[in-house]
């Protein structure tokens, strides 16, 4: 089924990362949830196996033909973002999640990998130095139909992680200067619409808390105020491990989901920030570099937006825990729990290795 | 080369994520630089703001001193009692808490919002007593249910608690929680919202002894404000107790004495000032104001038209009556006006300025001399001094014996009473003083107004032969505290003697006749006590009272006095006794005050 020469390819540096993040996210959430209810890290052992498999399954299939059914799970994956908006209940205020017997799953997570498959179908045999008004056209309102359905469950940061993917993709195509600023004086205009028009009370408080968070420190000044506190409480070395008062005591909201990287600065210091910043950087770097390692366009592409995918959550992240982004409620991958997002980034990730492992034509 | 030709020439695309990458690599590199700002930079602020997110300082009320008689009763002790407070920075959403919170305390709402409201000037973290005085069975629902009210906190504290009830109520006054306007006009004190401070009584004029210190604790709590350790904790240091002059039996007795008629009894030590009881009535039970809440209550008693909460030995003022031929007595004696041989024929009635003026005694007391006229508290003898003396002296002699001055007593809100005078009148009522006032002043009445203890003061002075000792209810405070004692100062303080020995004798035998002689104030008379005494009854009644009578509904009668000491040679005890709308001094007072010396007779003998 798969080839020995197959396995030897398989870049067991970027998965070592991978697991790696995996397992310090595993410690941190215990550290952060031990005393709730739940036994979150058990869960996320779990999901980490369950992920891996599924990037094993991702691993033996060529990436092409993922590619080439693409289509197909466009429509599915529209389909679904559908049903889910008309038959999801809201959890946590947004109707993004869709429960399958037990399960609970989130199809805009789906959406990301099929944003990227789709991509790489479009631009395949794209060889121009830059896009034309055409491609650029059809390309956004391919993406767009997903892209306003996120919109409408209303989740901000996986809709803005969708516009990362899909400005990723049209940079690599080949945008003009002219089409550049088309789309930054479109992006403003888009902005003040839906400052004025669309966005909710909570998403405009957000981006005025980003202004000031002394401005709301009850409301949702608070996640910042106190991601800040204990990022900033932690100092060099930290408090220790399970030692950090603004996680233990529950000061720190979403403590084991999207602040987890502010329980890391409070109880490992800027040592354990800066470790785990290296860390992530030499994966992210990882990836990227291996577009050299990609035998074709479209391996190009998945390689590229699947590493963009993780940098950009990664970035809004470690950004929005210290103030410096919007809170868009974007996890951390690898090291949030949740095993939706998890599950989304092992299989970006298996992408890239599918890609790079088969970079041989003559495999 | 074929092999090249299979693959695709992808340098643009790969050249163009190579970019992307430098760009996201310059991001996590300012990322990684603002990470060493907040936590290498700024580690000191951030360290001190989880500190103190994370730890509450609490103030551990201190036990009041206890209040003790001489005989070391207890007068004020302390219990235990529990209350909820809000802590405001806990709350979400106030609406919302306010209404769950009134529910499960049982609150009304609009009351737990102006209560929230009343503290707004605080910091959000104080916590806030909405409810207090509750039992353990009270709070366990409340506890239970913990985690659903992070903003309420259930603490402990000491509470006041009166074992006696209404027993000397006046004197010990009564605590109520400091108010926000209290806590900003001394913003040095370390005050805690919901402390309670002795409003009256000794428990006002004694609150810095009684106080004690507060203790304070610092806590580790988590987001919900629950306790989670104990960092720190300054045990408090209960208040000192004080020792009152009073005995307990014999406020128990004045009490039970009055029995149930407004008035006032005072019984004190004539050579030490000492207050050995101390009772007014209507009265009220100080346990009720130890909890924060009691509007309806409240407002009851201070609407009430008899006025339980006024001392009325300190603040209630009377016209003294015959009382008052006690200071004619001696001023008549000292300045020379009477001997105690000048004699006076009371035929029942005389006219005086051109007004006829009767004796009490419609038949005539018949020839009177000084002795007589106290016996029989003749008022013909006492209006023919008057006109001899004038108002002047009158004033003058009575200022002598403390009257229109306070006594100093270590109460607050004593009133002065007012001793008219020609001067005083022309200067307060721009009107000359006529003489026809001089003699309703004479026998006590007209704009003479004495408070019950002032009258004690005085019968204390006559029964010490003019020596004065400030009337006072401080004993000692065993661990520490200065109080009122038996100086000289305050009132009718002076180093020589008012009057001459002399005239005190002449006094005192027609006070000893008027008990024991079949005089006025034979209601007092105990057998082998010895009792002198002098009865009064008022009766002009003031504007004032007139009213709060006529709001009380009850007819217009005479108040009845009576003030005595026993025994004659060597004074232990006085006795003063006004029982208001009692009738007639004899009939009324003296048998109060009888039974007051009758226990002080058999606790003396034992």
């Amino acid at each position: 089924m798969i080839d020995r020469r197959l396995i030897q390819e398989v870049d067991w540096v970027l998965l070592g990362l991978v697991l790696l993040h995996s397992l310090i996210g595993v410690f941190f959430i215990y550290s952060s949830s031990h005393f709730l209810a739940g036994d979150f890290y058990v869960r996320q052992l779990v999901w980490i196996g369950v992920s891996l498999i599924a990037l094993v399954l991702v691993l033996v299939i060529d990436y092409k033909f993922f590619v080439s059914l693409s289509i197909y799970f466009y429509g599915l994956t529209v389909a679904l973002l559908a049903v889910t908006l008309v038959f999801a209940r809201f959890i946590a205020g947004t109707k993004s999640w869709i429960t399958f017997g037990l399960m609970q799953f989130q199809p805009s997570e789906l959406a990301k990998i099929v944003l990227i498959l789709l991509f790489a179908r479009l631009f395949a045999g794209y060889k121009s130095a830059y896009l034309t008004t055409q491609h650029t056209l059809f390309a956004l309102s391919l993406a767009g139909v997903p892209l306003i359905l996120i919109i409408l469950q209303p989740d901000l940061g996986t809709a803005m992680t969708f516009l990362a993917i899909i400005g990723g993709a049209f940079v690599l195509a080949g945008l003009r200067k002219k089409a550049i600023l088309f789309f930054l004086l479109a992006a403003i205009l888009v902005g003040l619409g839906g400052w004025n028009f669309g966005m909710k009370d909570y998403q405009k408080r957000r981006l005025t808390t980003l202004v000031n968070p002394l401005h709301d420190p009850r409301g949702s000044g608070y996640q910042v105020i106190q991601s800040k506190i204990a990022i900033g409480a932690g100092g060099l070395t930290g408090k220790g491990f399970m030692k950090g008062s603004q996680s233990q005591l529950r000061f720190l909201p979403a403590r084991h989901t999207d602040f987890i990287f502010s329980v890391i600065g409070e109880e490992a210091g800027f040592l354990g920030v800066f470790t785990v910043i290296v860390l992530y950087f030499f994966m992210l770097a990882r990836m990227f570099l291996s577009v050299s390692k990609a035998r074709d366009r479209a391996g190009v592409y998945i390689i590229f937006t699947a590493a963009l995918l993780i940098s950009f959550q990664f970035l809004v992240n470690i950004l929005m825990i210290i103030g410096l982004f919007p809170v868009v409620g974007i996890t951390l991958p690898f090291i949030s729990y949740g095993g939706s997002s998890l599950l989304t980034n092992f299989v970006a990730c298996g992408l890239v290795l599918n890609v790079k492992m088969r970079r041989f034509a003559n495999v | 080369m074929p092999e090249i030709n299979i693959y695709e020439d992808l340098s643009l695309v790969r050249r163009r994520a190579n970019t992307v990458f430098w760009i996201v690599s310059a991001v996590i590199f300012l990322a990684l630089s603002f990470y060493w700002k907040v936590q290498i930079v700024d580690h000191k602020k951030f360290s001190g703001l989880a500190e103190a997110n994370r730890t509450r300082q609490r103030a551990l009320a201190a036990p009041r001193g206890l209040i003790l008689d001489r005989t070391g009763e207890i007068l004020a002790d302390n219990g235990a009692s529990f209350k909820v407070s809000f802590i405001r920075e806990n709350v979400k959403d106030m609406e919302v808490s306010l209404a769950r919170v009134s529910r499960l305390l049982e609150i009304d709402g609009e009351t737990l919002r102006a209560r929230i409201e009343q503290y707004k000037d605080l910091q959000a973290f104080e916590p806030i007593v909405v409810k207090d005085g509750l039992s353990p069975r009270d709070v366990a629902p409340i506890e239970s249910r913990r985690l659903e009210f992070p903003e309420l906190v259930v603490d402990a504290e000491p509470r006041r608690f009166y074992p006696n009830g209404t027993l000397a109520a006046h004197v010990l006054g009564y605590l109520q929680e400091r108010t926000p306007e209290e806590i900003r006009a001394e913003p040095d004190r370390a005050a805690r919202a919901g402390e309670m401070v002795g409003k009256t009584g000794v428990e006002r004029q004694y609150d810095d002894i009684l106080k004690g210190v507060d203790g304070k604790i610092i806590e580790v709590v988590d987001s919900l404000g629950r306790v989670r350790a104990e960092n720190a904790r300054q045990n408090p240091v209960q208040g000192g107790n004080i020792v009152l002059t009073l005995d307990r039996r014999l406020q128990a007795r004045a009490e039970e004495a009055l029995e149930g008629r407004e008035g006032v009894v005072v019984a004190l030590d004539p050579a030490s000032g000492e207050i050995l009881a101390l009772a007014s009535f209507p009265t009220f039970d100080p346990n009720r104001f130890i909890t924060r809440f009691t509007p309806t209550e409240w407002s009851q008693l201070t609407n009430d038209p008899l006025s339980p909460l006024e001392n009325r030995a300190i603040r209630g003022l009377y016209a003294p009556g015959s009382i008052f031929k006690l200071v004619m007595s001696l001023g008549g004696l000292d300045f020379g006006y009477v001997t105690p041989e000048t004699s006076v024929y009371c035929s029942g009635a005389t006219q005086i300025y051109g007004a006829v003026r009767h004796c009490w005694f419609a038949p005539g007391h018949g020839s009177m001399n000084l002795s007589d006229a106290i016996k029989n508290s003749c008022n013909i003898y006492f209006y023919t001094l008057g006109r001899r003396m004038g108002v002047d002296l009158i004033a003058l002699a009575a200022g002598r014996l403390g009257l229109g001055q306070k006594t100093g007593v270590d109460l607050t809100g004593e009133k002065e009473g007012l001793v008219p005078s020609s001067e005083w009148k022309t200067r307060t009522l721009k009107t000359p003083w006529y003489p026809g006032e001089t003699i309703s002043v004479a026998i006590g009445q007209g704009q003479l107004q004495v408070t019950p203890l002032q009258v004690a003061a005085l019968t204390a002075m006559v029964a010490e032969r003019g020596r004065r000792k400030r009337p006072h209810l401080f004993l000692s405070a065993p661990a520490g505290g200065k109080g009122v004692s038996a100086d000289t100062e305050g009132a009718g303080a002076a180093a020589e003697l008012p009057f001459k020995p002399s005239a005190f004798e002449s006094v005192i035998a027609g006070m000893w006749r008027s008990v024991n002689d079949g005089g006025t104030g034979n209601g007092a008379f105990v057998e082998g006590l010895d009792v002198c005494g002098k009865t009064g009854s008022t009766q002009v009644v003031s504007r004032e009272s007139a009213e709060r009578l006529s709001r009380a509904g009850r007819e217009i009668k005479t108040h009845s006095w009576f003030s005595g000491f026993a025994p004659r040679d060597n004074p232990r005890i006085v006795v003063t006794v006004l029982v208001e709308y009692g009738g007639g001094g004899g009939a009324t007072a003296a048998p109060v005050a009888r039974r007051i010396f009758e226990l002080f007779k058999e606790i003396q003998d034992k």
